[in-house]
């Protein structure tokens, strides 16, 4: 956990349903997704953090007309998710039906997991606890 | 210290919508003579040329594009320089034109945007567009354009309100000015209940939220005092100029129901002309998306933060409204050709300032102010202009 963080690791870590966030080494702020930058004092040195997972729903959209890559999957949510560690991700959201976005209220807690797709692909996801 | 040496001496555009069979390097010429020749402006004054175009190399295969567009409306050899900067890239290119003239190095210079879009498919289309947000964490996940602004209007509705109905009226508005645009894409008004026909592009946002896929081109020429003299009696001065940047992510803003580099971008334009919103007799502003001229209303300073929807409702944005917004019909009715949109709503401005927008014309028309938006909002440009005499 000590090597410097790339963007590539990190998206490979979603893929292996490993999810890391950048921290850092500096002040100790959780940043995700990946900034070359802090943030909080502008250091460029980053380690991994683990996160606890936690997070509640800031906002999020249901997509119907999607690119062909993803035409099959519509209509699905995209949230935007803000950890319990202080960082913003977006993601999508499990647990919901599309068809019925109005059941869904902004500020409740939610878990992250992942969703995969038939290609095997995997996408962040999170879930109301 | 507002700009003083920037002047609007010509500004014109080609009808926006499906231009079967029109180029974009046609459609861009095409504009270029309506804004030189036909305005009794010569092209061989023109100096150097800044041109906004988007996304040609995914939707016609075509980099390089600003020596092939200048050489095919007759103005090769002189300087021609691409801007993009997504669906800013027309006001950045204004923005360049700005900075060749105020800093004294030429006297005339062209500034245009184009964009062909229809003759590509809309998943083609939409695929290309999600290219103005983050690749690798946003779009990877299936994140569209419509949805950001989805995204934007849960924000803007949990936290102020708005409602879906809100977000129609602004789509009859626009419908009602552009019935009276010949220019426009769609020419006719739609009543509240068809704008509200639950065809879901990204929920909350329906069909007729949506800007549509167009072609088409605009260009203006700006001069130095001096040489406005030889055009016209009366130009439109930019006497103020503001950009801004944010994230590019949604994800890393702390406010969603609004867009910092718009509030950014308005603030430096006002103080260096050094005048306020309530200066401003109308705005033209980007909205891509109906939520997104809510809005930037407030970005910009016309209503405060959470009363843009009730000042839709009020009447207060229409073209005979206190304070018109959008009076010819605005992206969402008029088109939206990517590159072209900045240069456009410049020349929108400069015609209602003249006087000149026949039966959309303002009746208070001595400043106005200009919004132009890039992707999710990671980029802002906003001019402030006004009518030399005033």
């Amino acid at each position: 956990m000590s090597e410097k963080p790339t963007v590539e690791e990190y998206l490979q870590n979603i893929q292996e349903g490993k999810f890391k966030a950048y921290k850092c080494v500096e002040c100790g702020m959780v940043i995700a997704p990946p900034s070359g930058s802090c943030y909080g004092c502008g250091s460029s040195k980053m380690e991994w953090t683990e996160v606890s997972g936690k997070g509640k729903l800031v906002s999020f959209t249901v997509i119907h007309i999607a690119p062909d890559e993803f035409a099959e999957e519509a209509p699905y949510y995209i949230a935007i998710v803000e950890l319990e560690e202080g960082t913003r991700v977006s993601a999508r959201l499990l647990g919901y039906d599309p068809l019925k976005p109005e059941e869904v209220r902004l500020g409740i807690a939610v878990k992250m997991e992942y969703e995969t797709i038939a290609s095997g692909r995997k996408y962040l996801a999170f879930r109301p606890i | 210290m507002p700009l003083n040496n920037t002047n609007i001496v010509s500004a014109a555009q080609t009808k926006f919508g499906v231009l079967q069979g029109v180029s974009q390097r046609e459609m861009f010429a095409e504009a270029v003579d309506k804004a030189t020749i036909d305005a009794g402006v010569p092209k061989k004054d023109i100096q150097a040329a800044f041109i906004g175009t988007f996304i040609p190399e995914m939707l016609v295969h075509q980099g390089h594009t600003a020596p092939l567009l200048l050489d095919f409306a007759g103005l090769k050899g002189i300087p021609a320089t691409r801007h993009e900067a997504a669906c800013a890239s027309g006001a950045t290119a204004l923005r360049a034109g700005i900075m060749a003239i105020e800093s004294g190095m030429y006297d005339t210079v062209l500034v245009a945007g184009a964009e062909k879009m229809t003759s590509s498919t809309t998943p083609e289309v939409t695929e290309a567009l999600a290219a103005a947000a983050d690749d690798q964490f946003e779009s990877s996940i299936g994140l569209t354009f419509p949805g950001v602004f989805g995204i934007a209007a849960v924000a803007h509705m949990q936290k102020y309100g708005t409602t879906e109905e809100d977000m129609a009226r602004v789509a009859v508005k626009a419908h009602k000015n552009a019935s009276t645009n010949p220019l426009a894409q769609f020419q006719k008004e739609i009543s509240l209940e068809k704008a509200m026909t639950p065809r879901y592009i990204a929920w909350p946002l329906k069909l007729f939220d949506c800007s549509p896929i167009s072609d088409g081109a605009a260009a203006l020429v700006l001069t130095s005092n001096e040489k406005a003299k030889e055009y016209t009696d009366l130009p439109v001065k930019i006497t103020g100029t503001g950009q801004a940047s944010a994230s590019m992510n949604l994800c890393d803003r702390d406010d969603l129901s609004s867009f910092s580099a718009s509030v950014d971008a308005s603030r430096i334009a006002y103080k260096m002309a050094g005048l306020q919103p309530k200066d401003m007799d109308f705005a033209i502003v980007h909205d891509c998306f109906t939520i997104a001229e809510i809005i930037a209303s407030e970005d910009i300073g016309f209503f405060k933060p959470g009363e843009g929807a009730k000042a839709v409702r009020d009447g207060l944005t229409a073209r005979d409204g206190d304070k018109p917004i959008n009076p010819m019909g605005g992206l969402k009715a008029v088109g939206h050709p990517v590159g072209a949109t900045g240069v456009k709503q410049i020349v929108v401005a400069y015609r209602e300032l003249l006087g000149d927008a026949g039966p959309n014309q303002v009746s208070k028309h001595d400043n106005a102010v200009v919004h132009n938006f890039g992707g999710t909002g990671a980029t802002c440009v906003v001019n402030v202009l006004r009518r030399a005499d005033v």
